[in-house]
């Protein structure tokens, strides 16, 4: 066993983190909060040119071939970094399905345009009921000639707002098990009429949007993968995608230890640093633990995926334990901080007001420990 | 990053497993420190330790001089990972001696003393069994308080004092003796050695303590103008303290593989009764299984991150107090929602765990009325947390 990263990883971490270090402080992070768009498209570019988005892609693809734990150690320390950008939507959510499932003629497309940071992308997966459930999946796409007509709404789509194409869940047919029925069809903004994109006001101003279509016309070779199979696509992204996000939140939990561990050995009362009491040692051994912990079982479940044998079980435990900690670990540190920690000034409210965000993005605590009640009963 | 075992742990797990089914009867189910109560008990489990040591389990990571075979820490820890899942007897030979009087004599012994002790303790034998004199009345948590005095008289040492929950006492031939050897020293620290006690010397008087649930664990140990050659002292005089946290460490860092073990069997047979008891088909019960598996899975990766810090040749400073915090939350977890689980059958008198009422041979309720006692023993977890405090997050001292 080996839990340190490689040599080639650590040089790639210590990279990540000096140039968000540089170009990603806090105050970046409430100025792009206030900003129309929600990200810096110079920062995009810059990161583009550094090879992010295609870290993954072969090189054909204007990639690096590199690998999965590459893509994990992005995400840590982009959520370490809290960064506003359209990078999860764009190279998680939707440029690895089209890997997977694209055929020729669109990976070739699409992968290089958004290796050289060129498009945004993203998935418009959720609906009004606001779960992951196959059942709810209801924007119905009705064949006309040789398009699809899509009819529906989607909710909490990121960065819609600024997206070249999106990634459409969508309903082709009513069958007897709710998972068969659905088609993942890759949808161009620019081109298309009866799109509607409207940025909900969210507390961390992620730029989440809804998505309104209106007989929008999508040309029939806008399929991903296969027509009725799509749900396929959606638990490959699911996959993939909450180990990412898993990253993002340990990112974000490590930090605001570490931030509440610096205050508490400064902030001195009753002449000593409050650090030195046992009441605010124990909580910080607690969520100290907890962040581990977490760290442990998500390297463990990107390892999994990485040598080529996804654990579901692995998937879902490390999701519901992210959830759980990242809000822990924010309220934790919150209370350590004392009145100061409830300004806005102080950095650790902007990691609180993300947790919800990232608790229901691909799946709940409850979606995921039924997922792992499943295995367990499997077993 | 990789987190997968050697072909060569992973041929031995595989011979443990054979050994727990070939040597354990049919559906042995074990209850932690269940074996030092009963007379039976205690003999097969000194009839496993005999077994152990023929195989070269019981102490594998020794140097082969002094009866070990040189195991890395990997197959050790899956060696106790196996161990504490199949509830295997007689690994720690008492309480002690495998586990930190071994390796503390490796550190700090003299030559005498690794010649005499390590190969008994080694040999899986009665006279290799060791218990610990650590707490008394009033050192508990402040560990540095003892009374109990050592004075030098010629070539020996006379010592006079009281231990208490000393594990094991009543099994064992010696005692890991902590004593007081200069009461005039500037600090409480500096002025404690260890001795090494034959417990069959004369004033070596043990009285049980019988905890609520009816096991005989611990004991008082009673020490009066007990003779102790000066060649027992071990390491440097008045250095004991240091010497001890170096030793504790061993302890704490050896709890992290078997609990997890052990932890992982309870998980295993809750979720098989859920199955067996259709369960599965409420959600409540669903959740709490869940809840467990996370737990004891996180468990897994971290008492396997301390060996993995160990196998790189770094001292483990915080980690295994956080094993063993993590422990005590996963077993009180455990025994709190798997009684939940099962119901009104969880009510049973653990001494009375092989009675037709009893639901996973009385496994799960054993666990709930011992595992506040476990969670106080080698350090309560408010002292680890101190710990981890300082050390893993470079707090202030509290104290």
């Amino acid at each position: 066993m080996d839990f340190d990263l490689s040599e080639d990883q650590k040089i790639l971490q210590t990279s990540v983190r000096e140039f968000l270090d540089k170009e990603c402080p806090k105050d970046k992070v409430r100025e792009l909060e206030e900003d129309e768009q929600g990200y810096d498209t110079e920062m995009w570019k810059k990161m583009a040119e550094l090879e992010w988005m295609g870290v993954v892609f072969p090189e054909e693809y204007g990639g690096t071939e590199g690998d999965f734990i590459d893509l994990m150690i992005l995400a840590e320390e982009m959520g370490r970094y809290i960064l506003p950008s359209p990078f999860f939507s764009t190279v998680v959510l939707s440029s690895l399905p089209i890997l997977k499932y694209g055929n020729g003629e669109q990976k070739e497309k699409f992968l290089p345009k958004i290796a050289n940071g060129k498009e945004i992308w993203t998935l418009a997966l959720m609906e009004s009921s606001a779960t992951y459930e196959a059942s709810d999946v209801k924007l119905r796409a009705t064949p006309e000639g040789e398009a699809y007509l899509l009819e529906g709404a989607k909710l909490f789509v990121p960065y819609a707002h600024v997206a070249d194409h999106l990634l459409v869940v969508a309903r082709t047919s009513e069958e007897e098990k709710p998972e068969d029925g659905i088609t993942v069809f890759i949808v161009d903004l620019a081109s298309s009429t009866g799109i509607e994109v409207e940025v909900i006001p969210t507390a961390a101003h992620d730029k989440q949007c809804e998505v309104r279509f209106d007989r929008v016309k999508v040309p029939r070779g806008n399929v991903l993968g296969d027509v009725g199979r799509g749900w396929d696509v959606v638990n490959f992204i699911i996959q993939k995608g909450v180990v990412l996000k898993c990253a993002e939140m340990l990112g974000g939990a490590q930090a605001v230890l570490e931030m509440t561990n610096d205050y508490a050995k400064e902030r001195v009362q009753f002449e000593r640093p409050i650090g030195s009491f046992q009441a605010i040692q124990h909580k910080l051994a607690d969520m100290f633990t907890d962040v581990e912990g977490l760290r442990y079982l998500v390297y463990e479940a990107a390892w999994k995926i990485n040598i080529g044998s996804p654990s579901d079980l692995l998937i879902s435990m490390a999701k519901a334990k992210a959830n759980e900690v990242y809000q822990r670990t924010c309220i934790g540190g919150i209370r350590i901080h004392g009145a100061i920690g409830f300004t806005r000034e102080e950095d650790i409210g902007l990691y609180y007001l993300r947790t919800k965000a990232a608790e229901f993005a691909l799946g709940d605590t409850g979606f995921h420990k039924e997922r792992i009640a499943t295995e367990l009963e499997r077993s | 990053m990789d987190f997968k075992f050697g072909e060569k742990e992973e041929a031995l797990r595989k011979e443990i497993r054979e050994f727990a089914r070939e040597e354990l009867p049919p559906g042995w189910l074990a209850v932690m420190l269940e074996e030092e109560s009963r007379d039976e008990d205690w003999a097969f489990a000194m009839s496993i330790s005999k077994k152990l040591s023929e195989r070269g389990w019981l102490t594998m990571s020794w140097p082969e001089e002094y009866g070990g075979r040189g195991s890395s820490l990997w197959e050790q820890l899956v060696y106790l990972e196996e161990s504490g899942y199949w509830g295997i007897p007689g690994t720690m030979m008492g309480i002690s001696g495998v586990a930190w009087v071994g390796p503390s004599l490796m550190m700090y012994g003299s030559e005498e003393q690794k010649e005499k002790h390590l190969p008994l303790i080694a040999s899986g034998e009665p006279d290799g069994v060791w218990c610990t004199g650590y707490s008394e009345p009033n050192a508990g948590s402040d560990f540095a308080n003892i009374q109990t005095r050592a004075v030098k008289e010629g070539d020996e040492y006379v010592i006079n004092g009281q231990k208490t929950w000393t594990s094991a006492a009543h099994r064992s031939r010696w005692c890991w003796l902590a004593v007081v050897t200069d009461p005039n020293a500037p600090k409480k620290h500096q002025r404690i050695s260890v001795f090494i006690v034959d417990m069959k010397s004369k004033g070596v008087t043990v009285n049980p303590l019988v905890n609520y649930a009816g096991y005989h664990i611990f004991n008082e140990v009673f020490f009066d103008d007990v003779r102790v050659p000066a060649s027992n002292l071990v390491g440097e005089e008045n250095r004991g303290w240091y010497q001890l946290m170096t030793s504790l460490a061993y302890e704490r860092g050896s709890l992290g593989p078997a609990g997890y073990g052990y932890n992982k069997r309870i998980l295993d047979e809750l979720v098989r009764y859920a199955k067996e008891n259709n369960l599965f088909q409420k959600h409540d019960i669903r959740c709490k299984l869940a809840d467990m598996a996370i737990e004891v899975e996180t468990q897994r990766m971290l008492a396997s991150q301390t060996i993995w810090k160990m196998s790189k040749g770094d001292m483990p400073t915080y980690e295994p107090s956080r094993d063993k915090v993590f422990n005590d939350q996963v077993q009180e977890r455990l025994a709190i929602t798997g009684t939940e689980i099962l119901g009104a059958y969880s009510q049973m008198d653990p001494l009375h765990r092989d009675s037709r009422w009893s639901k996973i041979r009385g496994c799960v309720e054993s666990l709930y009325w011992l595992f506040p006692g476990i969670s106080i023993s080698a350090g309560t977890d408010e002292i680890e947390k101190n710990i981890i405090g300082q050390f893993g997050l470079e707090l202030p001292r509290s104290y």
